[in-house]
């Protein structure tokens, strides 16, 4: 019981983030982008809630804003990510053999080279903006899905019922499609829902380094990146609350999938 | 109506199956018996042409006038999907765990034989009441059910399709005592009503003395005695089949 209402606390929390990101235009009092040369550096007041920055932008606005480009790279990536890895470890799980070999070796050579130095290389060549943010995160996130949904694949290949479906000359789409991949659907939710918020780590890590999303959108990782200087002069809510907002969303994310990998709460009735 | 001749089946080199010869006979209950390890799934596998690939197979399996051992994948599939029928050990697992009843029952029956939804509807309903079954387990996720009930489920699909040959592959021993008994009541019914030729392969004597008309004995791949029931039970010719119906409690 107690564990369920903690869970329902992360859960709110969570939806609270993403509402409030989501319809940033509506709650936000200021233009994220809108300066103020005269109110530079003022600390939170009733005027500006939680402050402005070095060009007197409102910091609650571009917190809101920050935070909508922070989790739609997240959650294109998360996406393409998803698709990548189903692709890839289905075919492997399903066909099996040699092709499943080669698969394997090649992801293992993939995962071997951390992610970072990867879209780092990316980075300098496309120099993109946010989407090409979103489909470098995705294109080096999909290793774990697809080992994922492979060991699901060879699992479920060998129970009665996907023999049954076999017998009776089911299409392989079908097989595929409504016996594997929808048995896998509670494994690949996790590991979707992990790599979620790995992936608003990275975008927020890439941008503090400077390479990530560029300076003119505000994101959470750019304004911790800009909050660098502003701390040393006593500036401490332009970094505070992004740190913050980081650190609860990812949070969130993880005591949920927590949750759902326990098994007794994939199945409601039982 | 099934005649296997001098079945071998050898899997890495291994010997699966030696030289077996058994009949099915059309309108029967034949039971196969023997002990785990005897090759009886691989003897059923054989007859549905599910055998791994690497296995190497001889001798014939004559249906209706031709070897299945040399049928197309293409005729194996129809004979599979029209003529034979298959439940199996474990009825949990022969379900789709996130699917509802309703549906896998229409795709093993209904779907089948090329019945449309509102006829399956009606007709299903009728044999679910029959086999005491009620209609909301269609509205249910096999692990909501019990194991009797889905193994009930499954003889509700082949009550629906009526097939020319049905193979129980060790259908009770995931049942507990009762329901066991009320399972095998419910393989004679069928055979009494539909006339339906049943294959039971099991390893235990009691199903085969309540149910079965004829049986094969089969230990360590191969058949060490086949006849009727009544005569196998009073006169055991092999010292195996004597040891089996000692065995009994």
């Amino acid at each position: 019981m107690k564990l369920r209402k903690a869970l329902l606390f992360w859960y709110s929390l969570l939806g609270l983030i993403v509402f409030l990101t989501v319809f940033s235009t509506i709650f936000s009092p200021y233009s994220p982008n809108e300066m103020n040369m005269d109110e530079i550096y003022s600390a939170p007041s009733s005027d500006h809630w939680l402050g402005t920055d070095h060009l007197g932008r409102d910091v609650f606005s571009r917190l809101l804003e920050g935070g909508k480009v922070t989790l739609v790279v997240a959650s294109g990536s998360v996406i393409l990510s998803l698709f990548i890895g189903i692709v890839y470890g289905g075919i492997s799980g399903y066909f099996g053999g040699v092709i499943d070999t080669v698969m394997m070796r090649l992801l293992e050579a993939l995962i071997t080279i951390p992610a970072l130095i990867i879209i780092l290389v990316f980075q300098v060549i496309v120099q993109g903006g946010m989407w090409s943010m979103a489909l470098l995160i995705g294109l080096t996130g999909w290793l774990v899905t697809a080992r994922i949904v492979r060991s699901e694949f060879i699992r479920l290949k060998e129970e009665e019922f996907i023999k049954m479906a076999n017998m009776l000359g089911t299409p392989v789409w079908n097989i595929l499609w409504g016996h594997l991949l929808r048995n896998s659907i509670p494994a690949i939710f996790v590991v979707t829902l992990f790599n979620f918020a790995g992936a608003i780590f990275m975008e927020v890590s890439l941008s503090f380094l400077g390479i990530g999303i560029p300076p003119t959108i505000p994101s959470w990782g750019n304004m911790l990146y800009y909050a660098q200087n502003d701390i040393l002069i006593g500036a401490w809510w332009i970094g505070l609350f992004p740190g913050i907002m980081i650190f609860l969303t990812i949070l969130a994310i993880n005591f949920i999938g927590e949750a759902w990998k326990n098994p007794e709460r994939r199945r409601v009735n039982d | 109506m099934i005649e296997v001749r001098d079945l071998s089946i050898q899997i890495k080199g291994k010997h699966i199956t030696h030289h077996i010869d058994f009949t099915i006979t059309r309108g029967n209950i034949t039971s196969l018996i023997g002990e785990s390890g005897s090759g009886k799934s691989m003897t059923v596998s054989a007859l549905l042409g599910m055998l791994p690939d690497d296995a190497k197979v001889s001798g014939s399996i004559m249906y209706e006038g031709r070897n299945l051992l040399d049928a197309s994948d293409q005729e194996m599939e129809s004979v599979r999907k029209q003529d034979v029928f298959t439940i199996f050990q474990d009825a949990l697992n022969s379900f789709n765990p996130s699917v509802k009843m309703g549906r896998q029952l229409y795709a093993f029956s209904g779907e089948r034989v090329g019945d449309s939804l509102p006829v399956f509807n009606e007709k299903m309903h009728v044999i679910l009441e029959k086999l005491g079954l009620s209609w909301e387990v269609v509205e249910q996720y096999p692990f909501q059910l019990s194991g009797g009930m889905l193994q009930r489920c499954m003889i509700a699909c082949a009550f629906y399709v009526e097939p020319a040959l049905l193979i129980a592959d060790e259908p009770t021993s995931a049942l507990d005592m009762v329901l066991q008994k009320e399972f095998i009541q419910l393989l004679i019914r069928l055979n009494e009503e539909k006339g339906t030729t049943i294959f039971l392969i099991t390893h235990d004597l009691d199903i085969v003395a309540k149910a079965a008309h004829e049986m094969v004995v089969m230990q360590q791949g191969r058949i060490v005695e086949t006849g009727k029931v009544e005569t196998i039970f009073s006169h055991p010719g092999h010292a195996y089949t004597k040891r089996l119906l000692k065995s009994r409690f």
